[in-house]
């Protein structure tokens, strides 16, 4: 901590908040509040007189509300920057700390929060974790019976440098416990709360445990457990040495936590697999090791960054195996626990890491994008002739397109993230996508279409979530309806109503349009603007009297490989309830607005070549109609 | 513009991957590839049993010159895993790396439809038909280069933020490290001795 405060390539801002991140890899802004502390932090020696004179005493979440502390404060003795904080929530405006300052005149009332922003070429989010509220699970009596305390809480009061300098209490009478039980998995691996392990409670447990006995080596310790789980260096044998130790160690995740309410001892009543039957045992004091959860404010960080969020809310990498460390966008990484639960060794890894791969970037003087930018044809545009228009402006997530009457729109490459909803967007064609343009696309379209369509489910998925939930679908081996053909556009907002036309208008059975959730879309507002589209798609459709279900909007994140198979699934038991001859009699009827809807596709100024490919599928269709019988 | 005109003669080259069993487990790759071979455009098509392997891209590589290649496609794993691998092989053999296009035959094929082997290879088939006829409408496409800020933020001051800030300090990049609340040291600096050392935590 101290070495990370004196580096001098390091400056440390707490008290701080990111509030908008903007940019692309190389070139980021961020935009922080730094929150009014009303104390200078250039006058500020530390010294401490401005709480000794507070008389506001608040409780100290740093020592999870075991302690007080005043409203003029720092959370604990080591705090870095050793800068007072004035807590104006509790302060009462007395005024006693501007005295008690006196000379050093660091006490500022009219200091307010200050906003900046700072150019950088790279960001490493380390957002860590939280701590499970055990006060949800009723049976285990947290909050209600004084003497069942968190991990946490005993952290405190097991520590020198805790409220109660490290001597171990019992919070009803204050009297030293003499048999304490530890109970595992508090909110892990329950599938009430949250299905994972959280990796390092067993570890944690144990240590708790070695370091109560070391102080007072007659006290009764057990811990229960359901599996424990030592899989890294040196973790086994510690476990062994809690073993020598005579620390007990009971099988059985306990049903119930008892109290008596004149001795306040607890009772737990478990299940104690070695002995293979229930037992009930009488304790001092029970502490709860708490599941690690993400932090409360995960879904703000998440929609700042544009990062998505595996199931539960951790923030997911880009590779599980190969890109542990990245986050989907180039240029931000993760680091610690936000993304996935982790002790100290594997987060100061993962931090290692983050450097590491951070300074493949900032070490260079140039970084390469992919060019997958919008571009406008000019003569298409309606603007240039002095119209009123403006649509792709408006969908852009990043202001990158200017539109004055008179000019074709013009698109700023460097603010261009290429999601392609100004492309799907604008009402003339007059926008194309590099590498995924109108032809490209229609040319996948038709290609897999071409074989009894009508049997087949066409999936539309976003580079960064749907397909990724596609991958891990089949990495995880969930088999799905081997009829499903998809194809990949950078974001649901590159999704053309054409193209979902065109997929009816060639036959298909069904056709899902999916994307991130709103909240991981990699193009800030990408997702919405193609959630808007689709429900107007799916409005269309069923004006036009598509059965229910045969066009689904779905958003499934790259965590979500279930998801992804079940929906094809699901989609395979509509097409097979509604039955081919229905699909076809839709398909027929559907078939000649669907061809007035997306005739401006052949607008697309295509290559000769694509015309002659689009003339062939239509040729190819022409003669299975025939076969058909139409 | 990348729909612009373009009436050069399209010579497409198809590379089935056999992945070891990934693919080959449950599609015969070579009949895959006889079958793309028929496709407008495909002068060559042929199977292999790791694409992304020196062997694999040197294939390709050599086929480019000896063929004449001016578009590839490769029918293997997903793009997250080995786009940029093809990317450079093709550039490699002074092809415009953009001129390359993946179909995804493993992940969203043969591994999900492991029990439906005759599904699976009409899929694959599908796929790679998909990824010949975009291939078709490729244009060359040049990386845009942008200038690198060499500064860095890094947002938590827990043990992993400072851990990367310090390291990232440590060569030399100025770092930033905000942190929320009045202190850095996150959950680390609550805690009393860590396992499995027993070393102090701050």
């Amino acid at each position: 901590m101290v070495d990370a405060a004196r580096h001098p390539k390091i400056t440390v801002k707490t008290y701080t908040n990111v509030e908008r991140v903007e940019g692309y890899v190389g070139n980021f802004k961020v935009q922080l509040r730094e929150k009014a502390r009303y104390v200078r932090a250039d006058r500020c020696n530390g010294c401490g007189e401005c709480a000794k004179a507070c008389p506001v005493e608040v409780p100290n979440y740093f020592e999870m509300n075991l302690a007080p502390r005043k409203a003029a404060y720092v959370p604990m003795s080591q705090s870095v920057p050793l800068l007072y904080t004035i807590d104006m929530d509790a302060c009462i405006h007395c005024y006693k700390c501007v005295d008690a300052c006196g000379a050093l005149d660091a006490i500022d009332f009219s200091q307010e929060d200050k906003i900046e922003w700072e150019d950088v070429g790279s960001v490493v989010v380390a957002t860590g974790f939280n701590h499970f509220d055990p006060s949800v699970i009723p049976e285990y009596g947290y909050s209600q019976y004084p003497n069942v305390i968190t991990a946490m809480e005993m952290e405190r009061l097991n520590n020198s440098a805790g409220p109660t300098t490290g001597n171990l209490i019992r919070p009803s009478d204050g009297l030293n416990p003499k048999r304490v039980a530890i109970i595992n998995c508090v909110g892990s691996r329950d599938k009430r709360f949250n299905p994972w392990c959280s990796n390092f409670c067993c570890m944690y447990a144990i240590k708790n445990a070695i370091l109560l006995k070391q102080a007072n080596p007659d006290i009764d310790l057990s811990i229960y457990y359901i599996d424990i789980r030592t899989p890294s260096k040196g973790y086994e044998e510690f476990y062994d040495r809690a073993r020598e130790m005579g620390i007990h160690f009971i099988q059985g995740r306990p049903s119930l936590i008892s109290e008596d309410p004149l001795t306040r001892n607890l009772y737990i009543h478990s299940e104690d697999q070695a002995l293979g039957k229930v037992i009930e045992k009488e304790y001092d004091m029970v502490m709860l090791n708490q599941a690690a959860v993400p932090q409360p404010d995960v879904d703000t960080v998440s929609s700042i960054l544009n990062i998505s969020q595996s199931p539960g809310g951790w923030f997911m990498e880009y590779h599980p195996k190969l890109r542990p460390v990245d986050s989907p966008t180039d240029g931000i990484f993760l680091a610690g626990a936000c993304q996935g639960q982790k002790d100290i060794p594997a987060s100061v890894s993962s931090g290692l890491a983050c450097a590491s791969r951070a300074g493949r970037i900032l070490h260079s003087d140039e970084w390469q994008i992919e060019p997958i930018i919008a571009q406008v044809w000019e003569d298409r545009c309606v603007s240039a002739e002095g119209k009123q228009c403006g649509v792709c402006a408006k969908a852009c997530p990043y202001g990158a397109i200017t539109v004055e009457k008179g000019t074709a729109a013009l698109i700023t490459t460097a603010k261009c993230h290429g999601c392609g909803g100004c492309v799907a967007e604008c009402p003339h064609n007059a926008i194309t996508q590099m590498h995924y343009t109108d032809a490209q696309i229609l040319a996948q379209i038709r290609a897999l279409l071409a074989e009894k369509p009508e049997e087949k489910i066409f999936a539309f998925r976003c580079q960064w979530c749907s397909y990724g939930g596609a991958d891990l679908a089949g990495t995880s081996h969930f088999d799905y309806s081997s009829n499903e053909r998809g194809i990949r556009v950078m974001c649901s907002a590159r999704m053309d109503s054409d193209f979902i036309y065109e997929a009816f208008r060639l036959g298909a059975g069904a056709v899902m349009y999916s994307g991130c959730h709103p909240q991981d879309c990699h193009y800030i507002t990408g997702q919405r603007v193609g959630a808007v589209r689709a429900d107007r798609l799916l409005k269309t459709l069923e004006k036009l009297g598509m059965s229910d279900g045969r066009f689904r909007i779905e958003w499934i994140s790259a965590a979500e490989g279930d998801k992804y198979s079940r929906v094809i699934n699901e989609m395979q038991q509509t097409i097979n309830d509604i039955g081919m001859q229905q699909i076809l009699a839709e398909n027929a009827a559907m078939r000649p607005e669907l061809e007035k809807r997306s005739r401006r596709m052949y607008e697309v100024p295509m290559v000769p070549e694509a015309s002659t490919y689009s003339d062939k599928m239509v040729i190819a269709m022409s003669v299975k109609e025939v076969k058909d019988g139409k | 513009m990348s729909d612009s005109p373009n009436q050069e003669e399209l010579r497409i080259g198809v590379y089935i991957c056999h992945c070891g069993s990934n693919i080959a487990g449950v599609i015969p790759p070579a009949e895959v590839a006889e079958w793309a071979s028929h496709l407008p455009g495909v002068v060559r098509a042929t199977d292999t049993l790791y694409a992304c392997a020196d062997s694999g891209q040197s294939l390709i590589k050599e086929d480019i010159k000896k063929y004449n290649l001016n578009r590839v496609v490769v029918s293997a794993c997903s793009v997250r895993m080995h786009e940029t691998t093809f990317r450079g092989a093709v550039s490699e053999a002074g092809l415009n790396p953009f001129l390359m296009e993946m179909a995804n035959i493993r992940e969203q094929c043969t591994w999900a439809h492991g029990h439906d082997k005759a599904g699976a290879l009409e899929k694959a088939k599908d796929l790679t038909a998909a990824a010949v006829a975009k291939a078709r409408f490729l244009t060359p496409l040049e990386f845009i280069t942008v200038p690198v800020t060499k500064r860095a933020m890094v947002i938590g001051g827990g043990v992993a933020g400072i851990s990367a800030a310090l390291d990232l300090a440590d060569q030399g990049i100025e770092t930033v490290l905000v942190e929320k609340e009045p202190t850095i040291g996150g959950v680390m600096a609550q805690l009393n001795k860590t396992f499995p050392t027993m070393d102090c935590s701050i």
